[in-house]
């Protein structure tokens, strides 16, 4: 009897388990979401990279004229292991957020298979043209500069391309995606398009862009484009907040959106009908499942689970060259890492004002030893603010080598006394500052302790402050901070206007000098190479001279890939390295 | 019985509201904001676009009008959109839901059906070997971090040697059973590791309480058989706190393992849960919590019915 009831406890117990997973929906281990598949209407047509022999385009139906948001067929999960298709799994990093390239605050590799600009960056870090002929220039007679100031731009667009649902790409395509980001103030780089004055359609091949003055980073722009046939009704915000296109955008690129499964992956699949002839794209998928965990990701490609693997540091890179059969590619990235003080708090303003004194610390920090010890020679010591592989790279600026003596003799000069207890003084305040670390970034930390141990070798005292992100990146932004450890990611092009001039959008730390401003503006006006570069290289010589900050090195971002890889190149600026996953393959 | 059962409900109201005002302020008080995430890639950002963007979700009004607009939502089940990917937040957990209770009840019923045996002989064996090594390795359990162990864990049984694989819950193009019960063992491992810990000291000692008590030793007197006396008298009475005890973390079910699931990528709510706490999403992490809270004052009642059932000295009316 009383065995029973004990009985009965247990019974209990396994019933209100029973009853909370039914309350689940399909808590089935296999659950197929419910995303848009345009993949299973795919003809039969070649599953192999056909012969280049085979007749181009005649081969292929277009891929049925429906919206991708129209057909919803479950993805069956075994299609996917259909024999000889060759699937790229991609280990990445956190999830993203949504696949509009313009609203997402993520650096979006799958965003990039499925989606194309009028250009986009290579592994040299230049721009190239994807469905431009070519990039106007001054020299091409694309870009020609009116009698007004204002400048004409011309661009040709590929023929005969189209999007993934079989509706040809035009003009209007451009200007289309011209308008939604001028009437979208959530364009992170909105201010940038500003310049643009007016978006003509010459013909359907044709684009014309007036720009209300030369502005050089114009490359840059357009990395992505939007389908006007599908989203042309909508209003700006309407489009930011539509779902179909954040979770399964349409585009003209190699690969088609699939699937997206929340928390685990997201899957793209050949578009047979590329523009770039039937041999593109070489890969029939490509699976990027969503990693966040830096330790787990290494863990993976050492198990060689994945094809595969992004978003490492660089004190990860000799982990990951151990292992059999895998490569990593170290391009060297546009993102520079530098020890910044902001004269916009009080204690920075009294501390940091004199030019002199900022100068004596950076010849007291090591930044050979850092790259070498402490990134472990993955990374290029940065002498300025552009990168030594840039073109625009002035080398002739004053260069800020360890020298811990020079720094000492600079501080007296600067009237900084050492006091009695090691610690230099100057009418009664300490030399003693705070840097303001962001948890998480394990490697600016570690780069903020190295500068605590030299600068306390001179007669500094350093304190550490470390913040949660988010509320890190509140303070960062006010500018009220004594020091931090920053970095940030330039585009292929080298202007850094944003950051240093007086009222640029991303100074945060006070600095101002008009003789940079006037050189920084002037070299954003200069469209040609030869007039721009004398600017760049006055630019960087003032702002070594001024030194509100110290760079201190060019990150790479380290991939791992698997030796069956081929044609993988990757890539340094902020737009990643997918940009030609069109010509990627995987051998057996 | 009933009657009670329903005050109880009612009573939730009330308290349901009262949290999530703390919730709510507490959120809104953390330093930084969703523009945060602008900033996570390192690129330029305009402080007009930042301004725009709070303008847009509605964060340049005063604190309380935004509760309230968020409660009168709320109210009619209505949770709002995600900041960062514009989707309702009630899909966005709904869909991480089996991927949860997948994980979390097969840790549960793992760690039940080794913790409990695991504690009834400890104290059965009270200062034998057995006994030690299980304390031994409770502590080490309770003590051992979740993230080392997990990695430790991927470093044998994938790397090494290649039985399992490292993280995710199955293998895109190959996702048969067998392929997800691989996915789950390490995470659910890890996961149970806690319980199993904690649980089995519970029994342990709970046991040991009633062990020596007078009605045992009757019992034995009446010349019962020493295994009629442990499990019908000594284990049924030891149960009772335990029983309560798992019942509360059966409220965790639905919230998730935040750690664990990073660790492991595994797509439940806890990782959903700490992706909006940085990018302080504000609707899906009132939201995942407001579901917790429930979670959690909807199984303290359970525990309580639990206990006066198991306990007939206990009546509610």
């Amino acid at each position: 009897m009383k065995t029973r009831k004990w009985l009965n406890v247990m019974w209990l117990l396994v019933l209100v388990a029973m009853v909370i997973s039914a309350c689940a929906p399909a808590a089935t281990p296999v659950a197929s979401q419910p995303t848009q598949a345009p993949a299973p209407t795919q003809p039969p047509a070649p599953t192999q990279p056909p012969a280049p022999t085979q007749a181009p385009a005649a081969t292929q139906p277009p891929a049925a004229t429906q919206p991708p948001a129209a057909t919803k067929a479950p993805v069956a999960t075994l299609e996917v292991t259909a024999q000889g298709k060759k699937i790229l799994h991609v280990a990445y990093s956190a999830e993203i957020d949504v696949l509009n390239a313009f609203t997402s605050q993520n650096l979006t590799d799958p965003e990039v298979t499925m989606i194309e600009g009028l250009i986009m960056s290579n592994d040299k870090n230049q721009y190239i043209p994807v469905l431009a002929k070519e990039i106007p220039t001054y020299a091409n007679g694309g870009a020609v500069k009116r009698p007004d100031g204002k400048v004409d731009m011309t661009w040709h667009l590929q023929e005969g391309v189209k999007w993934q649902d079989g509706v040809e790409f035009t003009s209007k395509d451009v200007c289309f995606t011209w308008n939604y980001i001028v009437g979208e103030p959530q364009v992170y780089n909105q201010d940038q398009y500003l310049n643009i004055e007016s978006c003509k359609e010459v013909d359907k091949y044709t684009v014309l862009f007036t720009w209300k003055t030369p502005y050089a980073p114009y490359n840059t722009l357009f990395e992505a484009l939007l389908p006007e046939h599908l989203l042309g009704k909508m209003t700006p915000t309407e489009i930011t907040n539509y779902e179909p296109y954040n979770r399964s955008p349409l585009g003209t690129g190699p690969f088609k959106f699939a699937e997206w499964k929340p928390g685990e992956y997201i899957r793209v699949v050949k578009n047979p009908d590329y523009w770039r002839g039937p041999q593109y794209p070489m890969l029939d998928e490509i699976v990027f499942n969503f990693i966040p965990d830096n330790n787990t990701r290494l863990n993976a490609m050492k198990s060689k689970e994945y094809d595969l693997g992004i978003g490492f540091q660089a004190n990860q890179v000799k982990d990951l060259k151990a292992i059999d059969g895998y490569s990593v590619s170290l391009v060297n990235s546009n993102a520079f890492t530098q020890f910044g003080t902001s004269i916009k708090s009080a204690k920075g303003k009294l501390l940091f004002s004199d030019p002199n004194v900022r100068k004596a610390m950076y010849y007291a920090i090591d930044r050979e030893a850092i790259a070498k010890d402490l990134m472990e020679g993955t990374v290029t010591v940065a002498t300025t603010q552009i990168a030594p592989f840039s073109p625009y790279y002035n080398p002739n600026t004053t260069i800020y080598n360890f020298d811990p003596e020079k720094a000492k003799q600079m501080l007296d000069a600067a009237g900084w006394k050492v006091g009695s207890d090691g610690i230099r003084v100057k009418d009664g305040q300490r030399f003693s500052f705070t840097i303001l670390n962001r948890a998480g970034r394990n490697d600016r930390i570690a780069i903020a302790q190295v500068i605590q141990a030299q600068l306390k070798d001179v007669g500094i005292e350093v304190l550490m402050d470390t913040k949660e992100s988010a509320a890190w990146t509140g303070q960062w932004r006010t500018g009220n901070w004594e020091a931090i450890v920053g970095g940030w990611f330039i585009s292929g092009d080298p202007s850094i206007t944003n950051l240093y001039s007086c009222k640029g959008a991303n100074n945060m730390t006070g600095y101002c000098d008009p003789k940079a401003d006037d050189a920084m503006n002037a070299s954003d006006q200069a469209l040609d190479f030869k007039d721009r570069k004398p600017l760049m290289d006055q630019v960087q010589a003032l702002l070594a001279d001024d030194a509100p900050d110290l760079p201190i090195y060019f990150n790479v971002l380290p991939v791992s890939y698997s030796n069956k890889l081929q044609n993988f190149k990757g890539s340094g600026t902020n737009l990643g390295s997918f940009w030609n996953s069109y010509e990627w393959d995987l051998t057996q | 019985m009933g009657h009670y059962v329903v005050r109880r409900l009612f009573q939730m109201i009330p308290l349901l509201i009262g949290i999530s005002i703390i919730m709510f302020a507490l959120i809104q008080a953390a330093p930084g904001g969703p523009e945060a995430m602008f900033f996570e890639s390192g690129r330029f950002i305009n402080p007009k676009v930042v301004e725009s963007y709070r303008h847009r979700l509605g964060l340049d009004q005063p604190v309380p009008i935004q509760y309230f607009k968020w409660l009168e939502a709320a109210l009619t089940g209505d949770f709002g959109l995600s900041f960062s990917t514009t989707r309702p937040v009630s899909d966005m957990i709904l869909e991480r839901l089996p991927a949860t209770l997948e994980l979390m009840l097969t840790a549960f019923i793992f760690a039940a059906l080794i913790a409990i045996p695991l504690g009834i002989y400890s104290a059965v064996r009270q200062y034998s070997l057995f006994d030690y090594f299980g304390t031994g390795c409770s502590f080490l359990g309770i003590a051992m971090p979740v993230f080392w162990f997990g990695l430790i864990l991927q470093l044998i049984f994938s790397v090494k040697l290649g039985w399992l694989p490292t993280s995710g819950r199955e293998t895109v193009g190959d996702a048969t059973f067998l392929d997800q019960i691989k996915h789950l063992i390490l995470p659910a491992i890890v996961l149970s590791l806690l319980y199993i810990a904690g649980w089995s000291r519970y029994m342990r000692s709970s046991l040991l309480s009633v062990i020596h008590k007078e009605f045992m030793v009757t019992a034995r007197a009446k010349g019962l058989g020493e295994r009629d006396v442990i499990w019908t008298h000594a284990v049924k009475n030891g149960l009772i706190p335990v029983i309560s005890v798992m019942a509360l973390d059966l409220a965790g079910l639905f919230s998730g393992a935040v750690i664990t699931e990073t660790i492991f990528a595994w797509p439940g709510i806890g990782r959903l849960f700490i992706q909006s706490t940085f990018s302080r999403d504000y609707p899906l992490m009132m939201g995942i919590l407001m579901i917790g809270s429930f979670m959690v004052i909807f199984f303290n009642l359970i525990a309580d019915l639990v206990y006066g059932w198991l306990d007939p000295r206990i009546t509610y009316s």
